[in-house]
């Protein structure tokens, strides 16, 4: 008989796959960022969209005018942008500038969880948001117009498809920015502040150096002038606006998948280091 | 190398502070205490453990893998950080949940082991209330339940009594007993010598980043005991109580700091200790109080710094 000491082995207990412990963290993080900022954003984006939407196609009805332009017209303005932009300041902001700045990241990433799935369900949770102010009310104000007579069901489902393909071009621009912005620093003040400084600067910018040069091409860089391209064309209409709305489309996608994958090799480097 | 943890002359730079130094050792099965004044660099161990750092030079392995990145492996270990900093928006239950999905575990799972490991740290009745109400002690207990409640093989726990209070101190001393005797390896660290004896005998102690001695407890001691010691005496007549020490061969030197203070330098603090009652009631001697001032962590550290220069 031998005697010696114990030697533990951890259990076998089956575990699920990445998706579900990415959406762990998703679940989490959406509910965190449920604070008044948000939450007036949205509710306001909501008010906006769904009131003007479902008012103009009433009218349209009445005077013959077009459907299409009725439910493009949120989007056809700046302030729909700007809400966005608001929404992604809020939610985006801390997303990893608070989990960087309180070192909490720790807990996550001393896990079985790569720098990828984090970024994953951090995207993931701004992406849920800005879906939620930019997509959703779009939606619900064409199955508002539906439910009351004012369109076809085939025409409110085309209006979805118009608010899905402004809505999610812009949210993954957005979401890219928030990433690689809040990845840049401990302090989401810093990363909100530079979300809007960026945006609104370079649509600023850009704005004035396209007119006085007179290229064009330039007003890519201007979000508000891709979301309105995007827009005429969603929902039928001709476009007056200067750029291509599937290079715009495009330009939206590719920059924040451009942005998130600078997060993510921003992550891969950052260090967590005490006070 | 085959260790637990294995680290051979890593360094960590923090710009121009050193956090670790060259710090070489191997900790092995059961209870390793790691210990160190602040700043020794027993943190910027355990975040190199986490994969929250990268060392600089040298190399560092958990259970076989290098420690620096994210890989499956990390199923297996469990990891209280010093830091507060806690998912402070969620509750004690939730965020042990969460973790444990993160983990892997399916949600019934996760919620079932919460409410044991949560139990385990005497929190049942807080576990519904938001972190950020928790006090020192509470976060220290919740941070020990993540860490333990999906039943890792390696614990590292970065000063988990700290802030801690006595009778939580106990359970949770009881606890790491009772894990560290079902196999698991535990790496605890403190810069509270006794806190960490009363849990094993296995120390590693480090300072300036390095690690300054290794192995079973008694022998460290053994080690210090080789430096002179300072004992403090107060009487109502130190100058005859330092002529009569004066005539022990150990004793290196005789001090008066103030009225009525002694300071003897000795060789052999036990000796000392042992035959000091018998010189004073043959020589009537008085003595108000011993202190010894090198008796505590500081002292061992000054030492042991002292012998590697």
């Amino acid at each position: 008989m031998s005697i010696s000491a114990p030697r533990y082995v951890q259990s076998t207990v089956a575990r699920v796959g990445r998706p579900w412990r990415i959406l762990a963290i998703v679940e989490r993080e959406v509910v965190r960022r449920a604070t008044w900022g948000p939450l007036f954003a949205v509710a306001l984006t909501w008010l906006i969209v769904v009131l003007e939407t479902v008012v103009n196609v009433y009218f349209a009805t009445v005077t013959g005018g077009s459907i299409g332009a009725a439910f493009e017209t949120p989007y056809n303005s700046v302030i729909w942008v700007l809400f966005l932009l608001i929404v992604t300041a809020t939610v985006g902001a801390g997303s990893l500038a608070d989990d960087i700045g309180s070192r909490s990241i720790t807990l996550y990433l001393s896990r079985p969880l790569r720098i990828s799935d984090y970024l994953t369900a951090k995207a993931s949770a701004i992406g849920t948001w800005l879906l939620i102010a930019g997509v959703a009310p779009g939606c619900v104000a064409a199955a508002i117009t539906a439910a009351l007579g004012y369109v076809s069901a085939s025409a409110a489902l085309a209006a979805v498809a118009g608010c899905f393909a402004v809505g999610l071009p812009t949210a993954i621009f957005f979401t890219g920015v928030a990433l690689a912005l809040s990845s840049l620093t401990r302090r989401s003040l810093y990363a909100g502040v530079g979300i809007f400084g960026t945006v609104l600067a370079l649509g600023v910018s850009v704005g004035v150096v396209a007119g006085i040069t007179g290229n064009n091409d330039l007003l890519y860089a201007d979000i508000a002038t891709d979301v309105q391209s995007i827009g005429a064309a969603a929902f039928g209409l001709p476009s007056p606006y200067p750029t291509d709305p599937v290079a715009s489309t495009v330009v939206l996608a590719l920059t924040g998948c451009v942005l998130a994958l600078l997060a993510w090799w921003r992550l891969g480097r950052i260090e967590v280091v005490g006070e | 190398m085959t260790g637990v943890v294995d680290a051979e002359a890593v360094t960590k730079r923090y710009g121009e502070v050193l956090g670790l130094n060259g710090f070489s050792a191997t900790f092995g099965a059961g209870i390793t205490g790691l210990v160190g004044p602040n700043g020794a660099g027993k943190s910027t161990l355990f975040r190199l453990l986490a994969g929250q750092l990268k060392p600089d030079v040298g190399r560092l392995t958990l259970l076989g893998h290098p420690s620096w990145g994210p890989g499956e492996f990390r199923r297996r270990v469990g990891y209280c950080p010093e830091s507060p900093a806690l998912l402070d928006w969620m509750t004690g239950n939730d965020f042990v949940t969460t973790l444990l999905r993160v983990d892997g575990f399916s949600r019934a799972e996760a919620a079932d082991r919460s409410a044991r490991a949560i139990a385990e740290v005497d929190l049942t009745t807080d576990g519904n209330r938001r972190l950020r109400v928790y006090s020192k002690g509470m976060r220290q207990r919740v941070k020990i339940a993540q860490c333990i409640a999906h039943d890792p093989e390696v614990l590292l726990l970065d000063e988990p009594l700290n802030g801690v209070d006595p009778v939580g101190r106990a359970s949770l001393s009881a606890l790491m007993k009772r894990l560290g005797g079902a196999g698991r390896h535990i790496i605890v660290s403190s810069h509270v010598l006794y806190e960490v004896e009363r849990l094993t005998d296995q120390i590693v102690m480090i300072a300036n980043g390095q690690a300054i001695a290794q192995g079973d407890l008694h022998r460290i001691r053994d080690l210090i005991d080789t430096h002179p010691h300072v004992i403090d005496l107060e009487s109502s007549d130190p100058r005859a109580l330092g002529r009569a020490l004066g005539g022990w061969d150990h004793v290196v030197s005789i001090e008066f700091p103030g009225p009525g203070q002694l300071r003897v330098l000795t060789r052999s603090p036990d000796t000392f200790y042992a035959s000091l009652p018998e010189l004073v009631l043959t020589e009537g001697l008085s003595v108000r109080a011993v202190r010894s001032a090198d008796d505590n962590l500081d002292a061992v550290f000054r030492y042991l710094a002292q012998e590697r220069r």
